[in-house]
């Protein structure tokens, strides 16, 4: 009996010892702690917000696929980010410099995580419609990831002032600075209906492509290399 | 007539309406908008029917952040029907709402508002100067496929990450396998079939958007490597052929040794000490002989010796039980395994045991209950030699009793008791009293013989002197000699066997009395009883 539970301590030892998983970001450099390089964050960002956005714009079809089926015409959404200003074309991206691209891409991803918190809600109260059942969970996982996302991006921009290549005018933002709650009342007051649902969805589906791109031209012009 | 020549001029009339008919145009169909890298994008459309008359086609847009409606800028970069918005007309993540107009001099027609976003119509061209290379390595050649990205994609900013797919196939088969690149331009293929003919195409695509095009179909030939590989094959045979020749060489000139090896003679059935053929030959005596004198019979042996060493007996004086000093001869009793009860008739006669024993035993019995706390009710069984006589080969237990004659017993009769399986070994017990210590026997008393072989040993009495010892081995299935003490002594050739008792703190009560009669008190208790049970017989 007492071997048996050796070995159950030794096997606990190792397996605590020998667990393969990521390392996680350690930004104040602590002693133990595995630090990836730049080009390690910035892949690892790239890939998250590539993932965003394609689930995004599952979720959008989907959608559009489940209520609107006739494909005409929805009329002209207006989302809530539209207050922030965002290079639209190749040259102006360029243009814009690092630091400013870097503020924009926290901008907007500040921009997003209430309200597509209050989209999983309502997604999920919702249960005459079947989509919304079934659909409710992809709302709380790209609500997560914009979490996810924004520490990432917030590390990967101190790492990048701690290097030099970014200057020290990205200041840290604060979520409620970027955009104005009030903003949000926008949409209706209250519940959300199916309606506001599409117009979140449509406008998070360009946003998240908006950021992903925004994220690719910044490693390209910080660490230029294959993947470029 | 006149309705004739009316219906004529009708006639007329309509066919001249009917070919000079104009009428405004039908309603253009927005057909599709592509962009093939992220920069500038292109609509097409199909234009409906003109009705007749020249019909032109503008294409009016509005944007999303933009204030008005706007012409298309370029109507003939793309070609006919086809719209080309450039780099400064092109923005991406905002709506473009298009519209086709057609008008000729009748009339106009618009066509349905086409919604689109930049982002959603990326359609990259086909990557480029796809080449094939097959790469011949030492064990196994490999193709190695190599392509560009199209002329006009930006890879460089990361604007646009473009990801490629190629599919292979070979000339025999119709299938394609598909393989993805990724953002890597150039691929290897490996474990190709020499001699075959293999096809490559390749697409991309950028972003989230679609794919392109299949590029047009590069092929390639596999040289055949059929020749290195027989050369090799034939070399390896040749290696391998030697020794195996030799290995052969070596067998045939041992042929017999490995013929011992390999199939060893099977050992025909023996008996050991007999000659088969002798038997086939008939001769049946010494085969017989032989299959008797195999037998182990180590006990005759080593009874004919015992035989010599205890055919002394001698008698005991028969003295007053109160005289403790009297020593008392042991008699020496035959030993006779069971099984050759006809000598023990033989020793029987040339002895009188039978009566002194008898005699002896009676004095015993009287006294035993005196001294044996133990004894208490026990029969005792009175053997005779007759009994024994007739028994023969049953019993296996030889009781060899040392008598001594506990005080005034006369012990002579050792061979009493048994069933024919014991044997009394009644040893002299030397008259001087010194010389008792020296050789000492405790002698354990028989309590009860059984006409079954059954011996009742009481050990309760028994005397652990220092100056005796207690020899109680009993060892079964060995031809040893089993000592048991001998209780009593019965007249009629009974010996009472006592179960031993190794326990030193049994006192003998008789041994206080041995003391004040001195050593031979001790023999009293100092019987032992051999017993050696009978060897198996067939």
């Amino acid at each position: 009996m007492a071997r048996f539970w050796c070995a159950v301590l030794i096997l606990a030892c190792l397996e605590l010892s020998t667990r393969v998983g990521t390392a996680p970001i350690c930004s104040y450099g602590q002693a133990g702690c595995h630090t990836p390089s730049l080009a390690d964050i910035f892949d690892r960002v790239i890939q998250q917000s590539s993932r965003m956005h394609g689930i995004s714009s599952d979720l959008h079809s989907e959608f559009e696929q489940y209520f609107f089926p006739s494909k005409n015409l929805i009329g002209k959404p207006k989302c809530h980010t539209h207050g922030i200003v965002t290079p639209a074309d190749k040259e102006n991206a360029q243009r814009l410099g690092r630091e400013q691209l870097t503020e924009v891409i926290l901008r907007l991803l500040g921009a997003w995580g209430d309200p597509l918190l209050q989209l999983y809600r309502s997604m999920s109260q919702d249960q005459n419609q079947d989509f919304n059942h079934y659909s409710s969970n992809k709302a709380l996982e790209i609500s997560d990831m914009v979490h996810e996302l924004r520490d990432g991006v917030a590390k990967m921009a101190e790492k990048m002032k701690l290097s030099g290549v970014l200057g020290n005018t990205v200041g840290y933002i604060s979520p409620e600075g970027l955009v104005p709650s009030s903003s949000f009342s926008f949409y209706k007051h209250g519940e959300l209906n199916s309606m506001d649902h599409h117009d979140l969805l449509y406008c998070f589906r360009r946003d998240s492509n908006k950021i992903k791109n925004y994220l690719q031209i910044l490693k390209c012009t910080t660490l230029p290399g294959l993947d470029c | 007539m006149w309705r004739d020549l009316g219906l004529a001029v009708l006639v007329l009339l309509s066919a001249a309406v009917e070919s000079n008919s104009t009428s405004p145009p039908g309603k253009p169909v927005l057909l599709s908008c592509r962009s093939p890298e992220k920069e500038t994008f292109t609509c097409w459309w199909e234009p409906g029917s003109d009705g007749g008359l020249p019909t032109t086609y503008r294409l009016y847009y509005e944007r999303e952040r933009l204030e008005g409606v706007h012409e298309c800028p370029d109507y003939w970069s793309a070609g006919s029907n086809s719209c080309f918005f450039n780099k400064t007309h092109t923005l991406i993540w905002v709506d473009y709402y298009l519209t086709v107009v057609a008008s000729n001099a009748l009339g106009n027609a618009t066509s349905d508002i086409f919604k689109m976003d930049v982002m959603e119509i990326m359609k990259p061209n086909v990557p480029e100067n796809v080449t094939l290379l097959v790469v011949e390595t030492e064990d196994s050649p490999y193709l190695h496929i190599r392509w560009e990205h199209p002329r006009n994609t930006d890879t460089e900013s990361g604007w646009v990450t473009i990801k490629y797919e190629l599919r292979i196939k070979q000339e025999k088969n119709n299938k394609w396998k598909e393989y993805m690149s990724g953002t890597q331009s150039h691929f290897s293929l490996y474990s190709i079939a020499p001699g075959g003919v293999y096809t490559v195409q390749v697409r991309c695509k950028l972003d989230h958007g679609s794919w392109s095009e299949w590029t047009n179909s590069t092929n390639v030939k596999v040289p055949n490597y059929v020749q290195n590989e027989r050369s090799f094959w034939i070399l390896v045979a040749t290696l391998s052929a030697i020794p195996f020749m030799a290995a052969m060489c070596i067998l045939i000139v041992k042929r017999e040794n490995v013929k011992q090896c390999v199939l060893p003679p099977v050992p025909g059935p023996k008996i050991r000490g007999v000659d088969f053929h002798l038997l086939m030959s008939g001769q049946s005596e010494d085969s017989t002989n032989a299959l008797i004198i195999n037998q182990n019979f180590p006990l005759i042996v080593g009874w004919k010796d015992q035989m010599e060493e205890y055919l002394i007996v001698t008698e005991n004086d028969i003295g007053p039980p109160s005289d403790a000093s009297h020593c008392q001869k042991r008699k020496k009793s035959l030993i006779i395994p069971a099984g050759f009860c006809s000598d023990w008739e033989i020793q029987c006669k040339s002895t009188h045991i039978q009566n002194d024993c008898a005699g002896g035993t009676k004095n015993e019995t009287g006294n035993f209950p005196k001294n044996n706390k133990s004894l208490s009710g026990e029969s005792l069984s009175y053997m005779e030699p007759s009994k024994l006589q007739k028994q023969q080969c049953l019993g296996q237990n030889f009781v060899n009793t040392e008598a001594t004659d506990p005080s005034p017993l006369n012990y002579d009769n050792a061979v009493k008791p048994f069933t024919n399986s014991g044997y009394v070994d009644i040893r002299k017990h030397v008259e001087n009293t010194q010389e008792v210590n020296v050789k000492q026997v405790d002698y354990s008393r028989v309590e009860d013989v059984n006409g079954d072989n059954v011996f009742i040993l009481n050990n309760k009495n028994l005397a652990f002197n220092s100056s005796g010892y207690m020899d109680f081995q009993r060892q079964e299935e060995k031809l040893s000699e089993d000592y048991s003490r001998v209780k009593e002594v019965g007249s009629n050739n009974v010996v009472v066997l006592q179960i031993q008792d190794m326990s030193a703190d049994t006192k003998n009560p008789h041994a206080t009395g041995a003391h004040k009669m001195g050593v031979c008190t001790e023999l009293i208790n100092s019987e032992y009883i051999d017993t050696i049970p009978a060897p198996p017989l067939m």
